[in-house]
């Protein structure tokens, strides 16, 4: 406070009175005045923004606006004054002092001016305008101030802006810019408003992560694994007789009263690092310049040196009728007073396939209408194992369909909704009845209505997401942009956070690390966690080579999920690895309990980057599911050897994954007469009998699976029931290998194979 | 059979030897194994108890659980047949390697060349590895009378119903597993220890908070404890007379009455005794410890040792990775394959589970000195238990050295640090630094998370 104080007085005390060119940046809309003329008009500019105690003072006595004007530094404060007076007594003190320090000298002008019938009375390069309301006028057919400015050549003047940096945006990315900001003893500013959803939601300090995101839905996650946990437990010898039930309103109180102390936890955070925050809605409307408009429409006008654009995004609507009237948001379903019961999820994110998921978890009818593909920009291989193990744990999907109309069938809580859908491939038109719709298909950044196109700052006019350089600098040098906004970057809360911190870092401590957005660890929340870390599969090839990369894997049962056997072969690990680099892993991908946990680490060793030879070499922890990710067999059957050192490793895995006589195929391949490059189908057959192999190549897609039935050994259990695959004939050819033992079902290592079925023929030798 | 028809004999079925020979067996060896009895072993038990705190949430998350019950006898069929399985799966697997399983004891001869001794018939390689493991040590009846009516860990998954009163002796990872699991699933559980916190070769962060959450899960940790004597009472259960002997304080003593279940979790020995190692001149530690050397060869040229035998580092993944490198270096003539026993990552199933991999911080500074470790740490309460009544604390402690702030050591303890510490092992076995870690995103929201946040 003191330090703001003292730049206003530096103004006033400046040697020769007020020099003509030396002009604040707020009085840029009124060029041409001197500096007290400047500060008069823009407290008039102001008056409207001021509190209602504060106009009193104003139209009270004219005489004493331009000590008030000399504060205008302290706005926010001045706004906080009323509640906090009791702690700021110096800025109170100071404040009074000002008011007694003598009212300037009026001007010719104005003292004719006095009897106007409304006061102030406003001159602008010597010319009278008149009263308060005629300035506002006058203001409004003005030129748009930018314009006034830059007409003007003037330049700003850093000593006098209101803030060193005003963040737009309190969420993740933008507290934990202000705050770092904060440390540097930075005069800084944080505005944050929550335009309530069409449904009329709305919530508190700290962004979509806190309030709408990962926080509720990482906890109602949480919720329905405590509902496998109930069933799980029972194979675990817990006994309960009756029913269980999920109770909603519980689920959502306890997950929203913790939301509600994080917003507490945020405000009381920006006040101990002496961050000024403002509930209000940030909008450029000149250089340096944003206006604050609070709940109630009170605007307010502030400078800063730099700002930051941390606004995020807002789920993305239909645009068709009935989808904003009927339809929630998952910027609505944390906070929904009434459990949504029966509910169609539109879209194929993570967003949507996360709350399908929790949502079938607790126990609802869940269906999930896709337009395409699942999880755009995820690795698809994983992608379609999710949406398999979802199918599984009762989620319906529609695919390639898209509503076209949402009809209100019955009000209530919920009510009853008519989803009318057509086919992405013909004519072909259904219709649903739901309880509720949750749409998902994605999120629009909230770029568009923060007056950019006053300050200039380039959007991407298609997405509205803002490119920024290689430091968050926007094509307008002193403003910058970081989280979810940004053009061609990763939405996540920590990325958002580390881009904020560091950013902050470079431009007050002189620090020079930028913000790395490769490798970056992500985790999604569906009912089978997947963890992953630098590239997706297809991403890799179409990157290095298909055979520049080598793709190492493995299914494993974790042993939690023994006891209650259930899903047995559904955890899968992924590594991608690249052969030019010594086998560098530049991919790793796992589905299973705990993934994000399990990623991390990984994350942090690939940041260091890890070899596939130092994966080998360190010790698994036993009995974890990390342990298994580490053993993972070759997919890829040119690189023969390595996989077949990991792949004779499995038959712990293997057997965890029901799969008896997996390690007995499990063996070195050799490639005898391929007509492809690639072994891939027989490495998976062999070691994994059971796998589907929804590949994303598409030479590889839906190519059925390779099981080998009479390869079996009898009473092999297998969970797909025993299913036979007609395409694939597995011949079982010359037993050249040592003799046979007695309790030999499967090839010796030596057998030849013979695979048909493909359009291709390979023949490959156990050895 | 004739004798020489292997290249390397394996004794003990346990991970470690089974790994050696599997994979020697793999590189082409003819390989036997001497095992007398089955194979396994495992920790499902601790999901159980998992589960039983998952249940105390169950409300705090929406759900209404009636009246739930506990039935040790589900779990134990459950784990049984699961370990049979195992079992099984050991077995089909060493015999499709081609691995001949040789029934029985086996001990060496004082033929010239090294000769094991199976029933009467004797067979001999050019390798023999020695993979006997330990057994848990019990307490002679004349040093501690009535010390044999006490189980083991062995015992400890054959019994048939959940004791009511327990008494647990030890302060190892064995006795922390244990205490924690039959506390949990609702046996009133005692845990005698000798000094005042358990897991004392752990980070002290780890002894005094683990110390802590045991008290708070409701075992009742007996310090400075040590068992006098114990004697059956007239209804068949076990009366245990303690004395306690707080430093700067008298010794007390009391019993302990009705008690069903006195488990010794005092340290484990290993299978040496009849193995007549003196035979071929292999050497053993005051302990019976095989003495080996940095690539598993014993006093004797041609005999090899790994696991629990060797009294280092008593894991399981250890045994099964040592035995591999063996395998590596003697038949596929990588010489220097060998397990680095350094930054080992190492997991306790208490409750809540540990983490721990790497230098403790009192380690660190005898090694680096005071000035050149930097520790950074952190506690918190994990995401988890945001909505729960129940709070349990996460805390993580990382020991970094030298100026660079190389990581030499993670110890943590909370809900999913068994997880977590996989990766992060990978990372600091790489020669991670403090920045590397600060230099990774997070993944938000976990708790792992805090270990690349940590300030």
């Amino acid at each position: 406070m003191g330090s703001t104080l003292r730049k206003s007085q530096a103004v006033r005390q400046a040697p020769g009175g007020a020099p003509p060119e030396r002009r604040s940046p707020a009085g840029g809309f009124f060029s041409g005045l001197t500096s007290s003329e400047q500060n008069w008009q823009f407290c008039l500019y102001q008056q409207e923004m001021l509190l209602p105690r504060l106009t009193l003072y104003w139209s009270g006595n004219a005489f004493i606006l331009a000590p008030a004007v000399m504060i205008t530094g302290l706005f926010a404060e001045l706004a906080e004054l009323n509640r906090l007076v009791g702690n700021h007594p110096q800025l109170f003190f100071s404040w009074v002092s000002f008011l007694l320090g003598g009212a300037p000298k009026l001007r010719e002008g104005q003292r004719e001016a006095a009897a106007e019938t409304s006061q102030p009375v406003v001159s602008v390069r010597k010319k009278q305008i008149g009263d308060h309301e005629r300035t506002l006028k006058a203001h409004k057919e003005e030129d748009n101030p930018q314009k006034t400015m830059e007409v003007n050549g003037l330049t700003p003047v850093p000593d006098s802006y209101d803030y060193d940096l005003i963040v737009i945006g309190g969420g993740s990315g933008g507290l934990a810019a202000a705050k770092e900001a904060a440390k540097y003893e930075k005069k800084v500013m944080v505005l944050d408003f929550v335009k309530p959803t069409p449904q009329g939601s709305s919530w508190g300090l700290g962004g979509t992560c806190v309030n709408v995101g990962c926080i509720p839905k990482k906890l109602m996650h949480q919720a329905a694994l405590l509902g496998q946990a109930l069933q799980d437990s029972r194979k675990f010898g817990w006994q309960f007789t009756e029913e269980v039930e999920h109770n909603w309103m519980t689920m959502t109180e306890s997950v929203q009263n913790y939301i509600g102390s994080l917003n507490w936890g945020y405000r009381v955070a920006l006040r101990d690092k002496k961050v000024t925050y403002e509930n209000a809605y940030g909008e450029f409307v000149g250089p340096h310049t944003i206006k604050a408009t609070n709940k109630k429409g009170i605007e307010k006008l502030y400078t800063a040196e730099r700002f930051i654009i941390a606004t995020g995004e807002r789920p993305r609507y239909l645009g068709i009728p009935g989808d904003k009237e009927y339809c929630i948001s998952s910027d609505d379903l944390f906070s929904l007073p009434y459990c949504p019961g029966k509910t169609l999820v539109v879209g194929a994110s993570y967003v949507a396939l996360e709350c399908a998921g929790f949502l079938a978890g607790l126990g609802l009818d869940v269906t999930v209408m896709v337009r395409s593909i699942l999880l755009r920009g995820f690795d698809q291989d994983m992608a379609n194992r999710i949406g398999e193990y979802m199918k599984e744990h009762g989620v319906n999907f529609i695919r390639e369909f898209v509503p076209v109309k949402i009809e209100r069938v019955e009000e209530g809580t919920p009510g009853v909704l008519k989803v009318t859908a057509k086919s992405t491939a013909g004519d072909q038109m259904i219709e649903g009845e739901y309880n509720t719709v949750l749409l998902a298909i994605g999120r629009d950044p909230c770029t568009r209505k923060i007056g950019l196109d006053k300050v200039g700052v380039n959007i991407n006019e298609k997405t509205g997401k803002i490119p920024v350089n290689d430091v968050e600098q926007t094509n307008v040098p002193y403003i910058y942009a970081i989280g979810d906004i940004l053009q061609d970057k990763l939405e996540l809360t920590p990325v958002a956070i580390q881009a904020g911190r560091l950013l902050v870092q470079r431009l007050y401590a002189g620090a020079t690390t930028k913000c790395d957005y490769v490798n970056v660890p992500t985790t999604v929340f569906t009912p089978l966690e997947y963890g992953a870390c630098g590239y997706a599969e297809e991403t890799a090839m179409e990157k290095f080579g298909e055979e520049n990369i080598e793709v190492y894997h493995s299914h494993f049962w974790p042993l939690e999920w023994t006891v209650p056997s259930r899903d047995n072969n559904k955890c899968y690990a992924k590594i991608i690895c690249n052969i030019q680099d010594n086998e560098r892993v530049i991919g790793f991908h796992v589905l299973g309990p705990n993934a994000g946990e399990v990623t991390q680490g990984f994350a942090a060793a690939i940041k260091c980057g890890l070899t596939k030879e130092q994966l080998d070499n360190t010790v698994g922890i036993h009995p974890v599911c990390a342990e298994l990710a580490l053993k993972t067999v070759t997919l890829v059957g040119r690189q023969v050897k390595t996989g077949i050192a990991t792949g004779i490793d499995l038959p712990l895995m293997s057997g965890l994954s029901g799969y008896g006589h997996s390690p007995a195929l499990a063996g070195v391949f050799e490639e005898e007469s391929v007509k492809e490059k690639s072994l891939w189908p027989f490495c998976c057959v062999v070691s994994l009998p059971k796998a589907t192999w929804p590949l994303s190549n598409p030479t590889r897609t839906k190519r059925p699976v390779a099981d080998l039935p009479r390869l079996s050994p009898p009473g092999a259990s297998r969970s797909d029931g025993g299913k036979e695959y007609p395409e694939l004939e597995a011949i079982h050819k010359d037993h050249q290998g040592p003799t046979p033992g007695p309790a030999q079902n499967s090839p010796k290592s030596g057998t030849r194979v013979e695979f048909k079925g493909f359009s291709l023929s390979h023949t490959i030798n156990l050895i | 059979m004739a004798a020489a028809a292997y290249e390397l004999l394996v004794l003990g079925g346990g991970s470690g030897g089974l790994a050696g020979a599997r994979r020697a067996a793999e590189l082409g060896a003819r390989v036997a194994l001497v095992e007398p009895l089955r194979l396994g072993g495992t920790c499902v038990m601790w999901n159980t108890a998992v589960h039983a705190e998952f249940i105390h949430d169950h409300a705090d998350y929406g759900f209404e659980t009636p009246g739930v019950k506990f039935n040790w006898r589900t779990i134990k069929e459950k784990r049984d047949a699961y370990v049979r399985r195992l079992n099984d799966i050991y077995e089909n697997n060493v015999k499709k390697a081609h691995i001949d399983i040789i029934r029985g004891y086996g001990k060496f001869t004082a033929d010239p060349e090294p000769t094991i001794e199976v029933d009467g018939k004797k067979y001999t390689a050019p390798h023999i590895l020695i993979a006997t493991g330990g057994r848990p040590a019990v307490p002679a009846d004349s040093e501690i009378p009535g010390a044999s009516l006490g189980m083991t860990s062995d015992g400890f998954f054959d019994l048939e119903e959940l004791p009511r009163r327990s008494v647990i002796v030890g302060a190892g990872y064995i006795a922390v597993e244990i205490a924690g699991i039959l506390s949990t699933l609702g046996s009133k559980s005692s845990l005698l220890i000798r000094h005042n916190e358990v897991l004392r070769t752990f980070d002290s962060l780890i002894s005094s908070n683990c110390t802590q959450e045991l008290e708070n899960t409701g075992v009742d940790v007996w310090k400075h404890t040590q068992v006098k004597g114990i004697a059956k009472s007239p209804h068949g259960l076990l009366d245990v007379t303690v004395s306690s002997a707080v430093p700067g304080h008298k010794p007390t003593e009391g019993v302990i009455r009705d008690v069903d279940c006195l488990l010794w979790a005092v340290g484990r020995l290993p299978n040496t005794e009849g193995l007549c190692l003196d035979q071929v001149g292999v050497q053993v530690d005051p302990n019976g410890h095989v003495v080996v050397d940095e690539y598993q060869n014993t006093t004797r040229r041609g005999i090899y040792a790994v696991g629990d035998v060797c009294g280092r580092a008593l894991l399981t993944p250890v045994a099964i990775a040592a035995g591999r490198k063996l395998a590596h270096r003697l038949f596929e003539g990588k010489q220097d394959s060998r397990l680095d026993y350094e930054n080992i990552p190492t997991v306790v199933f208490s409750h809540p589970p540990i983490g721990t991999v790497g230098l403790t911080e009192e380690e660190a500074v005898a090694i680096h000195g005071k000035e050149n470790v930097k520790i950074y740490s952190t506690s918190f309460t994990p995401l988890y238990h945001a909505v729960t009544q129940r709070k349990v604390k996460c805390v993580m402690k990382l020991v970094c050295a030298g100026k660079e702030e190389k990581v030499v050591g993670l110890h943590m303890q909370g809900l999913g640090c068994d997880e977590m510490l996989q990766g992060f092992a990978v990372a600091i076995k790489m020669g991670a630094t403090k920045a590397d870690l600060d230099n990774t995103v997070a993944i938000h929201p976990t708790s792992a998370e805090e270990l690349v946040t940590l300030r």
